[in-house]
């Protein structure tokens, strides 16, 4: 438990950090300005600051640019991308019907019930009439007309959820073995494999395209397709699959940085091997574990082009939903706004890891750790 | 007696020490094999499809019948037709009804008349152009972000990689919208409201413009990768000799030149490479821009993916034909890695001395 207490202890430093940063900055913009009149800073070194500073926002901005604008046609949905007024930088009307239009109406539950994959429903306890099906949340009091058609993304994200979930599971069981062997033993032919690995980091994601006609016969001969057949779940033992690689290596670099006395001390103390796995480098490589968790997680929650191949139409995952709601698809598709709510609201929080992952990132990607 | 005699040996046989040794191995195994199931065996059988007749649906359909090849391999009502689908795909056209050959001898430039060799050309003028365009505007940002008077660097950097985070299915449908040919497209209107055209242009319906907003997005999707592999090696550069050179009267062009380039330069070039391989493999851009090429020449700017895709999944669906331009594609991709890998010497920066 104390390494999820520790990561969210990081989460809040990092969050802190951003929430302080205009005080800061305020701090820093009074001291410079007594230094000015004091005499103490000079002046060109200041409009030097500042050029820098506007140049980094400027580029910055123009490319956050469509993103921000997808955000004002969510916004306004009056609007939308269909006018001819255009391109508003700050929307006049600013309403949240479309998000409300995306979660619909949620409901309280008839029965509490769970069930597991290959094993069924375990138990199910009926919720007393009176508070059963009542509206938690209703987007009529938004102004969304037509409930009935919104609210897909809760079964879009569900399945979102099972697949990804799964393939955490599948994903992490054999990626901490390997990055702990890769990092701490020696075995005939590990470089080499490593070095298979580290070519594999780009390429093993869009492989799937190549690869994505004999994946699709392979599932459809080995009955993964079938009616009946989980389809969802061998989805997320392919994601994991494909996420070997790059995170095996990933979390390798990592543990490599762990200082190899500690072990020794463990095994001096007697430790078996699986106590110095679970107390030495588990705690110390927390950092490349949260890492390592959110990359395999997305491998599933993101993927579009197998998925969208595989899938039939009841399983579809977010990105699926995204494309099928889109203007850009050819089928059923939805006003603008409505579409881009609907993305945000699945984008925003991966945008939001990345933001504040950005130095764990970085450092997974410096290829600084590739010696040994 | 003898047993023992035998048990006795084999303890003493290299065979026994070598796995002795490498037992360490099964650690890393589970994870290999997972990996390679999902990936090498579909290589395999892909190889295997293309070597036959296999379609979808009709005749040779590969899901009707259970004729099998080598006795394991499921083909279905497919037939093993040899080297036919390369040969058709290299060296001829149903459609011209003449040989590569031939044309090349009458009239070099006419072999891109070609689907496939004219899928090649599109593949690789996208790689040389987008690859370029990558490391520019990613050694660029990186260079404007490291800058010492700039204020909340890690702020801006947390901002500029958020295009990692977020789907490409996203960004893919949000540029096309960006690009869009009415009067409502982001860019069309911005050129509108600023005078600087007096109707909107049909980005995705010329054949050429469509290839220039191929790239731009491209660009926009991948250069986060280059901006942190670049950051990094620009925190790594030695500051005494940066300072040491200022003291020396270097300027800035020649402190870039003589001490930044050389360290940033294997870094840089690692990331090249693995981002060129990237863009070999763009899918989803052309796919959703606009299948591959504009309506009026549809199929003209498919890169080698996007035909792929085209010959197998779009009907009439022809897997074998599919097969064989992916395999080709690998064949490509493999020999580009290599030949990258090896002459950039970065086998040993990947610890493989």
């Amino acid at each position: 438990m104390s390494q999820a207490s520790d990561i969210a202890r990081l989460l809040y430093e990092d969050i802190r950090h951003v929430a302080l940063a205009p005080y800061r900055g305020a701090k820093e913009i009074r001291y410079t300005i007594n230094g000015l009149q004091e005499g103490t800073i000079p002046p060109k070194k200041v409009a030097w600051t500042v050029v820098s500073t506007m140049a980094a926002f400027l580029v910055t901005a123009m490319l956050m640019f469509p993103i921000y604008w997808i955000l004002t046609i969510a916004l306004n949905p009056s609007g939308g991308v269909y006018t001819t007024s255009g391109v508003q930088l700050i929307p006049d009307t600013v309403s949240l019907r479309e998000f409300a239009w995306v979660i619909g109406p949620i409901t309280t539950p008839e029965a509490i019930s769970i069930s597991l994959p290959f094993i069924g429903k375990l138990f199910s306890i009926p919720v007393p009439g009176a508070i059963a099906n009542k509206y938690v949340f209703n987007p009529a009091a938004f102004g969304v007309e037509n409930i009935y058609t919104s609210g897909q993304i809760i079964q879009y994200g569900k399945n979102s959820a099972y697949v990804a979930l799964w393939t955490v599971v599948i994903g992490m069981s054999v990626i901490l073995p390997g990055a702990y062997g890769m990092s701490r033993r020696d075995f005939l032919g590990r470089k080499r494999l490593l070095y298979v690995y580290v070519l594999l980091t780009q390429v093993a994601g869009s492989l799937g395209v190549a690869l994505l006609i004999s994946l699709y016969a392979l599932f459809n001969l080995l009955g993964f397709m079938d009616p009946g057949a989980n389809t969802r779940f061998w989805l997320a033992v392919y994601y994991a699959g494909g996420a070997v690689p790059f995170n095996t290596w990933l979390l390798k670099t990592y543990m490599d940085g762990i200082p190899i006395s500690y072990e020794e001390a463990a095994i001096v103390d007697g430790a078996p091997s699986w106590r110095i796995v679970y107390e030495v480098i588990i705690p110390l490589a927390k950092a490349g574990l949260a890492t390592v968790f959110v990359f395999v997680f997305l491998a599933g929650w993101t993927e579009y082009i197998v998925a969208q191949t595989i899938l039939g139409a009841g399983q579809y995952t977010l990105p699926v939903g995204v494309y099928a709601l889109s203007p850009a698809s050819p089928g059923f598709s939805v006003a603008w706004s409505k579409f881009a709510a609907f993305s945000l609201t699945f984008a925003v929080p991966l945008m939001l890891v990345y933001f504040f992952m950005q130095r764990y990132i970085q450092q997974g990607l410096s290829f600084g750790g590739m010696e040994g | 007696m003898s047993t023992s005699n035998v048990v006795q040996r084999y303890k003493e046989s290299d065979i026994s020490s070598v796995l002795s040794e490498n037992k360490p191995a099964l650690l890393v195994l589970p994870g290999f094999l997972l990996w390679a199931a999902f990936m090498v065996v579909p290589m395999f059988y892909l190889s295997v499809l293309s070597l036959t007749n296999a379609t979808q649906s009709g005749q040779n359909s590969l899901y009707s019948g259970s004729g099998t090849l080598l006795g394991v391999l499921p083909v279905g009502a497919a037939d093993f037709v040899g080297l036919e689908n390369y040969m058709d795909l290299l060296f001829t056209d149903s459609a011209l009804q003449q040989g590569v050959i031939n044309a090349f001898m009458s009239d070099p430039l006419s072999i891109f008349e070609f689907a496939f060799w004219n899928s090649m050309l599109v593949t690789w003028l996208f790689v040389a152009v987008s690859v370029f365009g990558k490391v520019v505007l990613g050694v660029g940002l990186s260079m404007v972000l490291t800058g010492n008077r700039v204020r909340g660097k890690r702020f801006f950097r947390g901002i500029l990689i958020m295009p990692m985070g977020i789907p490409v299915i996203f960004s893919i449908v949000v540029w096309r919208a960006v690009f869009s040919s009415a009067d409502f497209g982001l860019l069309n209107n911005l050129l509108l409201r600023a005078g600087l055209i007096s109707e909107s242009i049909g980005w995705l319906q010329d054949r050429w413009l469509a290839f220039g907003t191929y790239v731009v997005t491209e660009m926009w999707l991948a250069y986060p990768f280059m901006m942190l592999i670049t950051v990094s090696a620009l925190q790594n550069v030695n500051g005494e000799l940066l300072d040491a050179a200022k003291v020396d009267g270097a300027g800035w062009f020649a402190r870039f030149w003589h001490v930044v380039l050389p360290s940033i330069k294997r870094p840089v070039l690692f990331g090249t490479i693995l981002t060129s391989a990237a863009s070999f493999q763009q899918f989803l851009v052309p796919w959703i821009f606009n299948k591959g090429g504009p309506g009026t020449e549809p199929g003209k700017n498919a890169l080698i993916l996007v035909y792929a895709y085209r010959e197998a999944l779009v009907s009439p669906a022809d897997y074998a034909l599919g097969g064989a331009i992916s395999i080709v594609m690998l064949v490509f991709l493999g020999g580009f890695m290599y030949v990258a890998v090896k002459r950039g010497n970065l086998a040993e920066e990947a610890g493989e001395t």
